[in-house]
């Protein structure tokens, strides 16, 4: 008896069957056993290999770039999730709900949160490529990891970019018109680029203004309700889906790769 | 202190300011012996000691103080979306010092002949993930929480007038992380600042560990052992990438002129810019006749110009300066690596042509929209 | 060859080895033909996955627009003084309607650089875009700043009463020779 009255609340209740069946290993992690063990049954923590070399740990090596950027999807995830809840992505609305999200909806730093935090993840996944870069961490057996980083890349700034418009004001829209009137100059799929009037029998032209590649992105030929839509539904979901994909081949290959590149 | 505004404003003048960091580039970053010689000769590895990153930052945050006194400065610095890259000009410039600080201590340690700080004896060396990793994560993701939180209470998000298509405000930019692409579209076409360099600067980014693939030296910080890879990197990075945005976004104003930080954004600040094509120059200023009607005849000088650019230099350069690389990578890893080496330079040869001969297009087809 | 040391290799309980020959040769023929069946279903997996893929890109591409309408009524002809680059219409029509001693002509109001909307600057009698700086003279030919190409002309003709139309969908570029076509100018 004198024994167990030792025992502190928190290790009586890691006895409980409760306790034991959602946290596998048994008991709070105290020996090198139950700590390897916590990692391992963890669908979480499996991230991670059970050990890593000593300067895996260091902020001063690892600037801990990559995980932040993750860490600031999860919020931009969350906050956006939120937001869903009040804006509407229509012209007559887009710009009065966001008004709104500020001033009648309570805790209004929602979109605050949302804004700043894709700048912060445009900025965490530049340094943490900066430092993958000046540690030579791209280098064989990691080349396609990076490739994949490059993806992820392009996929955040995409997502940044199709978020820029849903404000529906004059900073979104002309963004929005200058970045999507480049595509009408791409070339070939662009009425405007390059070779695009080649594309041609006789006197029909296949890529024009109502088929070119700038359409396809906007849904029509001037800047309106169908390029909010589509930049919308992009924004919300068909960008995340995908980034939720390709970030999952990063982090598995990231621990079938070693983990973090230590010197040879 | 007007005058020092005066300077301020005068070396912001991207002529200037782009030449003084093409030039220094070299001596910071040096990519060859020549240029290691003269980096340690002035003393710039200096640059990466500890001394130095805390004088670099007391005077940026003193810049920034001072500057903030001003009303123009304040204007454009303070504006929402211009505050993350304020703080990326500082982060940036440390997070450069923190990883070049590392990379000279282990060339050094290297240059002694022991291993690089990094170095660990498996197994013995080995920390546990719990909890030796997930406190370091849980503390990071606490402060970069409390981060945010403080920043969106600070500073309310940026909404402007409800859009209006017919009227675009003056000046109207892109998202900040594609200004360095709009600074582009003043010297390129938009087929080409807009569609083809962005895409070959992601299959350039993700061509780079197919061309350098040497597995030695990785996962560690150094530079002399990488110095040519890491120069190369840091000048697309730094000057090409991050440079171009900060000029994009701090000054360039009305009409999109040039302004400098202190410098008031007058709506009629009027700049010649009356730009003509290498066509022109020949037919008309030198033979002193018109254009000729055949766009072949027309643009035969720019597409030379542009053929000898991308199919002479290559082999040129393979048989003289880069002989060594072409052995080392072989025929087709030097092929790509030059011609996308040779696309990135064509961004400062246009910048360069343009400031001094007026030069718009060296192949200019708008019958077709085929412009370079 | 190879079954048969196979078989060899197996406890004899199949059947005897004389009619094992025979669909050992049948094997061969099935399986050679089997493999075109099987690349011919390969093909056809190809060609309908392809198919469906095109399909769904031509999803993209919506066959009916809800957009504004593109012909407008400006007007008569005297409304407009000569020399001058009329503005009313810019904002809701996009377009200019500027009279010279010959005749009208009406200019879209998008940049042909990125398709901002520039400025009439009245005392440097140029037009002049805010994004990246282009300018045009009021005859919309560009003559500064990245703009690779004049801006467009639109189709402008007189009604039966002698009211001026303005047909956006029609367009008219300078620097494929458009412009002196007779419904890209209209003289009075």
């Amino acid at each position: 008896m004198a024994e167990q009255t030792k025992k502190s609340f928190l290790e009586k209740a890691a006895e409980s069957q409760v306790w034991k069946s959602i946290f596998r290993g048994g008991g709070v992690p105290r020996n090198r056993r139950q700590r390897m063990m916590s990692v391992l049954n963890s669908v979480f923590l499996h991230l991670h290999p059970v050990r890593l070399p000593k300067h895996a740990v260091k902020l001063k090596f690892t600037w801990c770039m990559g995980g932040l950027s993750f860490f600031i999807f999860l919020i931009l995830t969350i906050s956006g999730i939120l937001l869903m809840f009040y804006y509407r992505p229509t012209i007559e609305y887009a710009y009065t709900d966001i008004i709104d999200l500020a001033e009648q909806v309570p805790f209004g730093i929602m979109r605050e949160l949302h804004r700043w935090g894709a700048h912060a993840m445009v900025i965490t996944v530049w340094l943490h490529m900066f430092r993958v870069f000046m540690t030579g961490s791209y280098k064989p057996p990691r080349e396609f990891n990076w490739t994949v980083g490059v993806i992820l890349l392009l996929l955040t700034l995409m997502l940044s970019f199709t978020g820029y418009l849903l404000p529906w004001d004059q900073l979104a829209i002309w963004a929005i018109t200058v970045g999507s009137n480049m595509a009408r100059a791409a070339p070939f799929l662009g009425h405007e680029g390059p070779g695009a009037s080649l594309l041609a029998i006789g006197d029909i032209n296949f890529i024009t203004m109502a088929s070119d590649a700038r359409f396809a992105l906007i849904g029509g030929r001037f800047m309106g309700e169908a390029a909010l839509l589509r930049f919308y539904v992009l924004h919300c979901i068909g960008l995340p889906f995908i980034i939720m994909i390709f970030m999952s081949i990063h982090f598995w290959r990231v621990r079938k790769d070693g983990g973090i590149s230590t010197p040879v | 202190m007007d005058s020092f505004k005066e300077i301020v404003n005068y070396i912001s003048n991207p002529t200037i300011l782009f030449t003084t960091v093409v030039l220094v580039f070299p001596f910071i970053f040096p990519p060859s012996d020549w240029f290691e010689k003269w980096h340690r000769r002035l003393g710039l590895h200096h640059l990466w000691g500890t001394k130095f990153i805390v004088i670099a930052m007391l005077g940026m945050v003193a810049f920034f103080m001072y500057g903030l006194g001003d009303y123009n400065f304040q204007k454009i610095v303070l504006k929402p979306d211009n505050v993350p890259i304020s703080g990326l000009i500082f982060l940036v410039a440390f997070f450069t010092w923190l990883a070049m600080n590392q990379a000279y201590k282990n060339d050094e340690r290297l240059n002694a002949g022991e291993k690089p700080n990094e170095y660990f004896e498996a197994p013995n060396d080995k920390v546990l993930v719990w909890p030796d990793l997930v406190y370091v994560e849980l503390i990071s993701l606490i402060i970069a929480s409390a981060f945010l939180l403080v920043w969106s209470i600070g500073l309310p998000a940026p909404i402007e007038e409800p859009a209006n298509p017919t009227e675009s405000p003056n000046p109207a930019k892109a998202p900040w992380y594609f200004l360095g692409l709009q600074e582009m579209l003043v010297y390129f076409d938009p087929w080409m600042a807009g569609v083809v360099i962005p895409s070959l600067i992601l299959v350039g980014l993700m061509a780079i560990p197919y061309i350098d693939r040497n597995p030695e030296n990785s996962g560690f910080f150094s530079y002399n052992r990488r110095r040519l890879a890491i120069s190369v990197f840091m000048f697309g990075w730094l000057v090409l990438w991050l440079m171009l945005i900060i000029v994009g976004t701090f000054l360039r104003g009305p009409n999109w002129n040039i302004f400098g930080p202190f410098e008031y954004w007058d709506i009629h600040k009027l700049e010649a810019l009356t730009n003509i094509n290498v066509s022109e120059i020949i037919y008309i200023k030198w033979l002193n006749k018109g254009l000729p009607d055949s766009i072949i005849i027309r643009e035969i000088w720019g597409i030379s110009i542009l053929l000898g650019y991308f199919l002479i230099l290559p082999p040129l350069l393979a048989k003289t300066f880069l002989k060594d690389m072409y052995a080392r990578l072989g025929s087709v890893r030097y092929s790509v690596f030059i011609v996308l080496i040779l696309i990135a330079i064509t961004l400062p040869i246009k910048m360069y042509l343009r400031w001094m001969f007026n030069l718009k297009y060296i192949i200019a087809i708008p019958e077709y929209f085929f412009n370079f | 060859m190879l079954e048969g040391k196979k078989t060899a290799t197996k406890p004899p309980v199949r059947k005897a080895p004389a009619a094992l020959g025979e669909t050992v040769k049948d094997n061969e023929v099935s399986r050679r033909s089997f493999f075109s069946w099987l690349s011919l279903g390969w093909i056809g997996f190809v060609a309908s996955t392809g198919g469906f893929f095109t399909m769904m890109l031509r999803f993209f591409f919506p066959n009916v627009l809800f957009e504004p309408v593109q012909t407008f009524r400006a007007g008569y002809p005297d409304d407009y003084i000569i020399g001058e680059v009329d503005t009313k219409w810019k904002d809701k029509y996009g377009v200019w309607i500027i009279r010279n001693r010959e005749g009208i002509y009406a200019l879209s109001t998008v940049c042909t650089h990125l398709g901002c909307t520039p400025n009439w600057l009245a005392s440097a009698r140029k037009f002049k875009c805010p994004c990246h700086g282009s300018g045009f003279k009021s005859t919309g030919i560009n003559f500064e700043g990245p703009a690779p190409r004049p801006l467009e002309r639109y189709r402008i003709v007189l009604a039966d009463d002698g009211e001026i139309i303005v047909d956006k969908t029609q367009k008219y570029q300078q620097e494929k020779g458009q412009w002196s076509d007779p419904e890209a100018f209209l003289r009075v």
